[in-house]
């Protein structure tokens, strides 16, 4: 079969898909339509109680003290109260600890475009000795869940000077065997040939990283940064451990330490719940305008899994 | 053969930045951690006193370890099977000829995205055991209002539930992309054969998404032997220790009480176990999932 002729095929096919596509769509059947609109309804229940705790959090933080112990809840407030809003803003260093998790995770992104594109791009297109060696050791990183090693992670940033430091926060956690495993999937997509070619032209290897391929991979560095930024910005238990300076703190630490020190601890619930409510309020932003590539993020660390 | 070396320590330079960090903060604790364990230290003291085997003979002797794996355990099951029973329910009634499940997937995926920290402070004042919607909600159900927090019978099912709410969306569109790349083909022609819709889903769709499975297991697994965030927000381990997970326990014998030896032994402990199940998910991987 020639070329021509497969490509008629596959238009002859395409089209008979479409034809049983609208014929489909033209005589629904009554019972088929009534069973749609009950998954509708469903799905539609299904996420309103997916979302339900965001909009108690953002309503309990707009109630007065006494409306917000009365049961049954109300689930409007009564009289809507957005100086708790700024009560707790200025009642503790929020905007230091936004700033502190923001630059650290921004930081940590740009550490982790340059080390793990580097690191991935001689896994893919570089030849040398200790290349099954390293993809090992990469693997293993996979499979051990970081957090049991933060003892030993604590002892050696103690003997580095670099607890309590910003350089701590950021060095630590400036690898992430996930981005290498994205990145690394994404060049075996490349073709090497676009790596000979630029050795012809006399380009090195770090000019052809950075000119040739990277731009060939934006949607995994997208994904990459993206990932990265959400999970730094969250992050908690370590940086929590290694930091004892208030001014350091993260976010996630400053609202917990809001929670539990402010006096606050079940006395002034609608300031807890509206801290709560602007410390998310960044992510879900940032959610709102990314959508469609973190979810593709999905996509991306599934066939991490198949390499 | 110079060039050659020349090219390997080019290639071995461009591994470096990452490389080096790895070795610091990783591959050289998992060494050090190792060691720990068959020390006896409490950060303070000048030496490191060599203990062998000590610290894991106290803690298989001890019953708080025995509670803390079956909590480690209970967690594990009751967070990992729901989060993909649940993943895939919902992932078939998004998929099957519905338009416009936009609005629906970004919602339930949402609370993925969300710090741990800040959701389960909002979670704590649901499970409040005299206001709290949670009790709101059994009290519609005709059930009696639970302690929820407060009660150990009742402290690990909170914090399971919001472990549950924050991944099930997650998983949720890993079984939408399963889905989406099954061969449609075949489930018409099976169609055609005269296959009701169940024998469809167990004959074809559940052999052919059964990587997607395994790769959410493996991933949940890992990711609930490593819950600490809700566990310190909600209950620090308690009530009576309910809701001291493997992990938990040795986040408190490192930096609470200072017995860096027995919480190395514990970190030790959750390694082998990550470790045997990547194995174990290997061997099966091998045997039952089907890869096309």
């Amino acid at each position: 079969m020639n070329i021509t002729e497969a490509r008629k095929m596959e238009r002859e096919r395409e089209l008979q898909r479409k034809g049983s596509r609208e014929r489909s769509r033209k005589s629904v059947p009554a019972g088929e339509q009534i069973g749609r609109i009950v998954r509708y309804a469903l799905l539609a229940l299904i996420s309103l109680a997916m979302a339900f705790p965001f909009y108690w959090m953002v309503t309990s933080g707009l109630k007065t003290n006494d409306e917000i112990w009365r049961f049954p809840p109300t689930f409007w407030p009564e009289s809507v109260n957005w100086s708790n809003y700024a009560d707790a803003w200025n009642s503790a260093p929020f905007a230091r600890y936004m700033f502190n998790s923001i630059f650290v995770a921004v930081s940590i992104c740009a550490l982790q475009v340059i080390n793990a594109s580097m690191m991935a791009y001689a896994l893919t297109h570089m030849k040398f000795r200790l290349k099954g060696a390293f993809t090992a050791i990469i693997l293993i990183g996979y499979m051990i869940p970081s957090t049991a090693v933060y003892l030993p992670s604590y002892m050696i940033l103690n003997e580095l000077h670099l607890l309590d430091t910003y350089a701590g926060l950021i060095l630590s956690n400036c690898v992430s065997v996930f981005s290498i495993f994205l990145l690394r999937q994404a060049f075996l997509q490349v073709s090497h040939e676009l790596v000979e070619a630029g050795q012809l032209d006399g380009a090195s290897h770090f000019r052809i990283l950075w000119t040739i391929m990277a731009p060939l991979i934006r949607s995994s560095f997208a994904v990459m940064i993206l990932i990265t930024f959400i999970d730094q910005y969250n992050n908690y238990f370590w940086p929590m451990l290694i930091t004892k300076d208030p001014d350091l703190r993260l976010v996630s630490a400053g609202l917990r330490s809001f929670f539990v020190e402010g006096g606050a601890y079940g006395l002034a619930w609608p300031q807890i719940m509206a801290a709560s409510a602007f410390t998310i309020a960044p992510l879900l932003i940032l959610f709102a305008f990314a959508q469609k590539t973190i979810m593709q993020s999905v996509n991306m660390s599934a066939g991490v899994n198949k390499s | 053969m110079r060039l050659k070396t020349l090219r390997e320590g080019e290639a071995v330079l461009f591994t470096l930045p990452a490389l080096v960090p790895l070795l610091i903060f990783w591959l050289g604790p998992l060494g050090y951690i190792v060691y720990l364990s068959f020390t006896e230290w409490d950060f303070m003291s000048p030496e490191k006193l060599f203990v062998g085997l000590d610290n894991y003979t106290y803690l298989l002797t001890h019953a708080d370890f025995y509670q803390a794996l079956k909590v480690t355990l209970t967690f594990g099951l009751g967070t990992v099977v729901p989060i993909i029973v649940g993943g895939l329910a919902l992932a078939l009634l998004m998929n099957s000829k519905l338009r416009s499940t936009g609005l629906f997937r970004a919602m339930m995926f949402s609370p993925w995205v969300t710090p741990t920290v800040a959701v389960s402070i909002a979670w704590s004042w649901i499970f409040e055991p005299d206001v709290g919607l949670a009790n709101l909600a059994l009290g519609w159900l005709g059930l009696s209002p639970v302690g929820w927090l407060q009660d150990p019978n009742w402290a690990l099912a909170a914090v399971m539930i919001v472990t549950i709410w924050k991944s099930i969306g997650w998983s949720m569109v890993f079984y939408l992309v399963a889905l989406r790349n099954l061969p449609a083909d075949l489930l018409e022609a099976a169609s055609i054969d005269g296959a009701g819709g169940w024998d469809k889903f167990r004959g074809i769709t559940l052999p052919l998404i059964s990587p997607t499975t395994l790769f959410l297991s493996i991933i949940l697994t890992i990711q609930s032997l490593q819950a600490y965030d809700q566990i310190n927000v909600m209950t620090q381990g308690g009530p009576a220790g309910s809701t001291r997970t493997l992990l938990y326990m040795y986040y408190q014998s490192a930096f609470e009480t200072f017995n860096v030896g027995e919480a190395s032994a514990i970190a030790v402990i959750i390694i082998l176990i990550c470790v045997l199940l990547s194995g174990l998910s290997f061997l099966l991987s091998r045997r039952l999932v089907h890869y096309s």
